[in-house]
């Protein structure tokens, strides 16, 4: 990650465009086309600073709030979720004298219902905007349209049916093409002001342009930044291509400096054409001081203090809650672990904080069943090309590059008859305008009447023919998983793994987990993967560790490789025995409508069948369970049905056409985990918590846990972070509500039809979070840890920065460390308080309408 | 049947009223929707069975006349034959899916009694139309509809995108508004009553009318078509569909994917018999539709985006419609109406899956289109690839990447010289217009006096005045209040020429102005009262966001300007209308200035409702409050 420090231009002596425009752009969003949807952390650039720093900077660039309003906070407050001593820590926190702090604590309950909106900023407030105002122009609205249609009609992956660039062009090419080869001019690039332009280079036309529209050396970079941050999703998505031209699929050749030249010329084609007798440039503003300049003061950080202390009060609160549940568990923990046997079927889940409440709900079911929780991928890392995909996919987490292609193919061929025959169901996607589309709307336009009618009034009642995600893989198909040459194909991927990399990939991840003995004769793999329709957004509600894909294809995986002999052989070797009777099962949950689909179980020899039907019989009940208390967040559910309507519901949400929340997602996630089941088995998280399992007596040098830190700072952090400022912004930051939103290209989506490309969670997926960074707690000494970051440069920034907040906890005493500047300090608890108790999960949860604190589970019997 | 009728247009404004006064709970809100849309259902499925049973008649029902004066009368007139029995029939299926649809859709939104409130004001405009006795009933469904859909495009008003394109589909739903009201006021005057559309074939059968107004029928079937295209976007104003799909994706689904769009059909299969009864007018009608399917579907071809696409689609197949009624294929058009409006509906509302398809299902299964070789299609269809020059591919795509250029044709011809000549008259000094206004008025008040100048000149020169006050409103953009008065200026000079006109009619006048005055007047107290605290010249293009923070004078400028603008719930409306045919009955040109004062003074109403009460309230819409 670049660090932005600020260098004044004028140094270096004159202005040099190159270093510009890498200053400007490493701003932009960082959010690529919507086929893959990676949660990252969208203050990404601004990682180098601390956390309230850096959001503070990032408040003055872009216009955004960085917390809630006031009255959010004391609404918790007087509600009793902030304690007191939450509020004192916080204080304490801010390093400021004991009586500043009471000046601070004073101020905090003051009404204040404006200070929480955006500051002034470069995006809004800028050079750009007073010389617009200036010049009575609406440049925007004349300028953007034309852009954002040379944008998306380049760079879109299939919705129109022409395509613009030919040969592999580059976009300038195409823009000159169409200037210079056409009969109709290319609007605006024919006015005489630009016309002669168009044979410079790029670099000749920015600076030509920003010579008239500026006509000062020292305010380019501002204007060239508040050129793109007016509209940052088209910036943004042009940036991702330039620097990664692998994230589309069709490739396109474009730069920011292309874009910047194009929309310059077009710029000052228009404002010529609008004052043909001259206009005055940004250098000639009478109030050019009096604006927001981009200089060190403006980057300067200015945290506002109460909203930090309110903030920081909120966090604590909420992370003692955790913590004392931890600390009050430790005897009752202790006491299980006497007490344990082997257990007779383990299951495997994915971390993500959806599985945190089917794990525990499948414990409550049946208490034989142990649960893990690794990195969803299962440490497979692959392309993978299903039977119905049109390209391969990435299953693995996006920092890591996969070598591996693996294909699924079925058993028996069958006649592919359907391939190109006119598939009527289907016809509604290309919308035929012409003669094709008469004859059409004439002959089965009607059919359209009953076809909307049933799914608006009937949504789960299917009709005939239309797939749901859980069905996507029948039965008959098998992964091809053994590599049998070594050659690579055209794209450099090897088709498959050889024994010994199979070998690696399930050692590595059993040793991650510490599941390297007592394995029970079942143990059940499952991925997870969320199906809804009608929404362009899904791949943010599939698995995380896997792009943004359903994890299915890694549990198959995964199992295959396991129960091979030739891999259970080289594992023997290597220390991990897995007993000849233990069968592994590839399973995926499906997240929106709580259902489980089990694969290659055909393929599995001499399979414990009782215990098979035990766990599909404790895993539906789980399921069911799952439902209803889901539904305790959906305002339209039924609340009073029991679990079987409960199911019912969810099940619907995920196939209706007009339901723009097919689940909440990772709403309120705010925990992750890392250590033995031990720890959170007992807990009520109220499906907070990221969950990953690790034995901390493996590992006195921390080479496991940095492998699997490696994953949980982008994967957890980054959802966490994405989620908390999408709330806290959601026009800026986020992607406002859905349902305007227009699909641009397979890019993205914009509101209407000229729009720009909106980035972030769309208000659907974030409006019950509570926007609080993760709280990671490892169950390992704090010099463990640090050795376990220290292998990790790369990532430093994440905890140091406080970006997402640590813990320690020593693995048999449970005394706790926190995290903080750099340090770990003791974690001091208040004793008088202990973590609120209830007999099972249902006792918890129901009656509640918002989260719900930590609660410790003492068991149906007391 | 009557009271069916009533029904189907009494229930949609009743539940639009419920919900105005009722509270913001969702569940209130949907159960109201809920009862009253199945209570509209029901009624229009017994008026259609009603009206099979009794054999399919073409049914009129005069309710009551709202306004008589010599001869003229304006009835509450319903009609019903095949063609509303096929609109009605897709309103009621269309709007039944769209409540239950948005009903969870909208869950939660912001804006969700609004939402409900426009979408049943959008459907009692509709059924007023699609039941309309008279084309003065027809006009007033039309203004309802044309509003309803202003608000809806404007639905997400903190993004300066929407409301920008709402009042673009305004601007030319106002233009083609021109068109009805000078219709209704030419069949005034060739039918002398108000024309009944019942009555309309019986008239043509008679040679004799024809022959003795042609160039009045001529006059009239251009003024129909002119209507007809704009609002259904057909050449050359297919430009604004596409930008109009701002609102929530079941409301442009609803409006410009099935019912609004084909408003402009229904009007023309009203009005058959009066233009398709020459060759002319059917020509230009069939040329309509060409232009449209060759623009169109060129268009179509570079939409990059889902909505554009099937918004292209869907004109397209419109443009059909016109071709198919120039050559006199009715029922095939009524079919064709309806496959269209139930596939595009159905299309925009799962346009979001468009990814999931393309990316999941389609590679694999569909040879027409695959995604890996997408770079490899070229950008044209195969056949003409190679025959074709670059230089004629080139210009082919750069036309299809401006849509035909059609937007800024539109502007050029219409927009920029009016604001050009604003600008011209708002340049001007300050004294030199203050005579102007003083040349008018000192013969007025001798006119009022006793003293009989010249009236008829007199007139002409108010009527300039009049222009001329309404083109400057139309140019000002620094001082809303100035837009305010100069509008209402225009106004009451149009009542002083038609008195000067017709000085009999002094109660018709009244009439009028008691529509405008208090809208006037209470537009100019809340304007001063919202400006009091801000310096709008500053910063004249900011949207003001006072819908949010000030919703209370929001709402009474928004009245005020319905008011002004003669919407169809002050006596204003009427009295448009009356000053229209009273005062050309003497002087037909009259007609033309008073037209375009209407509709240039609508556009300039809807401008200043536009930057104070829409966008995102910022921390310095609250400091400059005062805080």
């Amino acid at each position: 990650m670049i660090s932005q420090t600020f260098k004044p231009d004028q140094t270096s002596g004159g202005f040099d465009l190159d270093a510009s425009i890498d200053f400007v752009s490493n701003w932009l969003p960082i959010q690529g086309p919507i086929k893959d949807f990676v949660h990252h952390n969208i203050l990404h650039a601004f990682q180098h600073l601390p956390f309230h720093d850096g959001l503070a900077v990032a408040g003055k660039l872009f216009g955004a709030r960085s917390y809630l309003p006031m009255d959010d906070y004391q609404a918790l407050y007087r509600q009793g979720r902030i304690k007191d001593f939450a509020l004192d820590w916080a204080l304490r926190q801010t390093g400021c004298d004991p009586e500043r702090q009471q000046a601070i604590r004073a101020t905090l309950f003051e009404s204040d219902k404006h200070s929480h909106f955006p500051p002034l900023s470069l995006a809004n407030h800028g050079l750009r905007n007073a010389w617009l105002t200036r010049l009575e122009i609406d440049l925007n609205a004349l300028v953007h349209p034309i852009i954002f249609r040379l944008l998306s009609s380049f760079l879109d992956q299939g919705i129109s049916r022409w395509t613009m660039p030919r040969n592999g062009e580059r976009f300038w090419e195409s823009v000159l093409r169409l200037t210079q080869n056409s009969l109709l001019p290319l609007y605006p690039f024919h006015e005489p002001a630009v016309a002669g332009m168009l044979k410079d280079s790029l670099d000749d036309i920015i600076v030509k342009c920003l010579q008239k529209i500026v006509g000062d050396e020292r305010h380019y970079r501002q204007y060239l930044l508040e050129l793109l941050l007016s509209h940052p999703g088209w910036s943004g998505m042009v940036r991702v291509i330039e620097q990664n031209p692998q994230s589309l699929l069709v490739k396109r050749a474009i730069s920011i400096k292309e874009l910047l030249a194009v929309e310059l010329m077009c710029e000052l084609a228009i404002v010529s054409h609008r004052r043909p007798a001259g206009f005055p440039a940004i250098a000639d503003l009478p109030d050019l001081d009096s604006l927001q300049l981009l200089d060190e003061k403006l980057l300067q950080p200015k945290v506002p203090l109460k909203f930090r202390v309110w903030h920081e009060a909120m966090e604590w609160a909420l992370y003692t809650e955790l913590l004392m549940a931890i600390r009050d568990d430790r005897d009752a923990a202790a006491e299980r672990a006497r007490a344990g046997g082997r257990p007779a079927m383990q299951g495997l889940f994915c971390i993500d904080d959806r599985e945190c409440s089917i794990r525990r709900n499948l414990e409550e079911v049946n208490p034989g069943i142990e649960t893990f929780g690794a990195a969803g991928f299962f440490g497979v890392d692959f392309f993978y090309k299903g039977l119905d995909d049109a390209y391969p996919v990435a299953q693995c987490p996006v920092v890591i590059t996969p070598r591996h292609l693996v294909l699924e193919s079925r058993d028996e061929p069958q006649a592919d008859n359907q391939g190109r025959k006119l598939d009527f169901d289907k016809m509604h996607y290309t919308s035929h305008s012409m003669f094709r589309g008469w004859l059409y709307t004439q002959t089965l336009g009607l059919g359209y009447a009953v076809r909307m009618a049933w799914e608006v009034f009937r949504p789960t009642g299917k009709l005939p023919n239309i797939r749901t995600l859980s069905e996507i893989s029948d039965a008959h198909t098998h992964l091809h998983l053994l590599r049998e040459s070594d050659e690579p194909n055209a794209d450099g991927h090897l088709l498959g793994f050889s024994l010994e990399e199979m070998a690696d990939r399930v050692g590595g991840l059993l040793r991650n987990i510490g599941l390297t003995d007592y394995f029970a004769p079942l143990v059940v793999v499952v991925a997870h993967g969320s199906s809804s329709v009608n929404n362009p957004h899904f791949a943010a509600y599939d698995c995380g560790a896997c792009s943004g894909k359903p994890g299915a294809p890694n549990a198959r995986a995964f199992a295959s490789m396991a129960n091979h002999p030739g891999v259970r052989g080289i594992l023997r070797e290597r220390g991990i025995d897995i007993p000849d009777a233990t069968c592994f099962l590839a399973a995926m949950h499906n997240t929106s409508c709580d259902e489980i689909v089990y694969f290659d179980e055909h393929d599995l020899v001499n399979p414990p069948l009782p215990l098979l039907q035990r766990f599909k019989a404790d895993i539906e009940t789980a399921l069911e369970r799952n439902a209803h208390e889901r539904c305790r967040w959906f305002e339209l559910a039924p609340q009073s049905g029991g679990h079987a309507a409960s199911h019912q519901h969810v099940k619907s949400r995920a196939s209706s056409i007009f339901e723009p929340r097919p689940e909440y997602d990772h709403s309120n996630n705010l925990y992750c985990i890392v250590g033995r089941r031990d720890l959170s088995r007992n807990l009520f998280m109220d499906r907070r918590s990221f969950l990953h399992s690790y034995q901390p007596d493996t590992d006195p040098h921390g080479e496991i846990l940095s492998r699997i830190l490696a994953a949980i700072f982008p994967v957890c952090g980054g959802i966490s972070l994405q989620y908390m400022f999408s709330r806290l912004d959601n026009s800026v930051y986020g992607s406002g509500t859905k349902l305007p939103h227009n699909v641009i290209g397979l890019l993205g989506v914009a509101n209407g039809v000229e729009g720009d490309l909106r980035t972030g969670l769309t208000q659907q997926m974030i409006e019950v979070h509570e926007p609080a960074r993760l709280l990671l707690v490892i169950e390992q000494a704090p010099a463990v840890i640090d050795q376990a970051i220290a292998r990790l440069p790369g990532l430093k920034d994440w905890p140091e920065n406080e970006w997402v907040r640590m813990a320690a906890c020593l693995p048999e005493t449970r005394d706790m460390f926190l995290y903080a500047g750099g340090g770990w300090l003791p974690v001091e608890l208040p004793a008088d308080l202990a973590s609120p108790r209830g007999a099972d999960s249902q006792h918890i949860y129901t009656g509640r309408d918002r989260t719900i604190p930590v609660h410790r589970l003492t068991g149906s019997m007391s | 049947m009557n009271q069916l009728l009533l029904a189907c247009q009494i229930l949609p404004l009743a539940a639009l009223l419920i919900i105005m006064i009722g509270g913001r709970s969702e569940q209130g809100i949907t159960t109201i929707s809920y009862w009253f849309s199945h209570a509209m259902g029901i009624s229009i499925f017994l008026l259609l069975s009603v009206w099979a049973l009794s054999g399919f008649p073409h049914y009129e029902y005069r309710w009551f006349t709202l306004y008589q004066q010599d001869d003229y009368s304006f009835p509450v007139l319903f009609y019903l034959d095949k063609v509303s029995a096929a609109y009605l029939f897709c309103v009621w299926t269309i709007f039944a899916i769209i409540v239950k649809y948005c009903r969870v859709y909208l869950h939660r939104e912001s804006g969700y009694k609004r939402f409900f409130q426009t979408i049943f004001g959008f459907v009692f405009g509709l059924n007023l139309i699609v039941l309309s006795g008279n084309i003065d009933m027809l006009f007033a469904g039309w203004e309802i509809v044309g509003i309803s859909s202003f608000l809806l495009i404007a639905f997400y008003r903190h993004r300066a995108q929407p409301i920008r394109n709402a009042l673009r589909a305004y601007t030319i739903y106002r233009f083609c508004d021109v068109g009805l009201l000078l219709g209704a006021w030419m069949s005034h005057l060739l039918f002398h009553e108000s024309s009944h559309f019942s009555e309309l074939h019986g008239l043509f059968e008679n040679p004799e009318v024809l022959q003795n107004n042609y160039p009045a029928i001529f006059m009239l079937s251009w003024l129909i078509i002119l209507a007809a295209s704009g609002k259904s976007a057909q050449f050359p104003f297919c430009f604004w569909l596409p930008r109009a799909m701002e609102g929530p994706t079941p409301s442009s689904a609803i409006f410009y994917g099935a019912l609004s769009i084909h408003l402009g059909v229904f009007l023309l299969l009203r009005m058959l018999p009066i233009w398709s009864s020459e060759f002319l007018p059917r020509l230009v009608v069939f040329v309509i539709g060409l232009c449209t399917v060759v623009v169109g579907s060129v268009s179509e071809k570079t939409q990059s985006n889902i909505k554009g696409q099937i918004a292209y689609a869907s004109i397209v197949q419109v443009g059909f419609m016109f071709m198919e009624l120039s050559l006199g294929l009715e029922s095939l058009v009524l079919l064709h109406f309806m496959g269209n409006a139930f596939l595009r509906c159905y299309q925009l509302l799962v346009s979001p899956s468009i990814v999931t398809h393309l990316l999941r299902l389609e590679g694999a299964v569909d040879g027409d289109f695959n995604i890996i070789n997408a770079g490899k299609m070229g950008f044209l269809p195969t056949t003409i690839r190679d025959t074709l020059p670059e230089v004629l591919q080139n210009t082919l795509y750069v036309f299809a990447l401006q849509e035909g250029n059609l937007e800024r044709l539109v502007k050029k011809l219409l927009w920029e010289p009016l604001k050009r000549l604003g600008g011209r008259i708002n340049g001007m000094r300050f004294v030199f217009r203050r005579w102007m206004l003083a040349a008018v008025a000192v013969p007025a008040l001798l006119a009022l006096a006793g003293v009989d100048p010249a009236r008829d000149l007199l007139a002409l020169l108010v009527s300039v005045v009049m222009v001329m006050a309404a083109v400057s409103a139309f140019a000002q953009k620094h001082d809303p209040i100035k837009v305010w008065n100069v509008v209402a200026l225009s106004s009451f000079l149009a009542a002083v020429a038609v008195w000067l006109m017709n000085p009999e009619f002094k109660i018709d006048i009244v009439l009028f102005l008691s529509g405008i005055m208090p809208a006037w007047m209470l537009g100019h107290w809340v304007l001063e009262k919202m400006l009091e605290r801000e310096d709008f010249a500053a910063t004249p293009f900011v949207f003001r966001a006072m819908a949010e923070t000030r919703p209370r004078l929001a709402l009474l400028l928004f009245l005020s300007f319905l008011g002004l603008v003669g919407f169809p719930i002050t006596p204003a409306f009427l009295g448009e209308d009356l000053l229209l045919t009273l005062a050309s009955d003497r002087h037909p040109w009259f007609a033309l200035p008073i037209t375009i004062t209407f509709v240039l003074n609508g556009v300039a109403a809807a401008r200043v409702f536009l930057r104070l009460c829409m966008g995102r309230p910022t921390e310095i819409s609250y400091v400059e409050e005062g805080k």
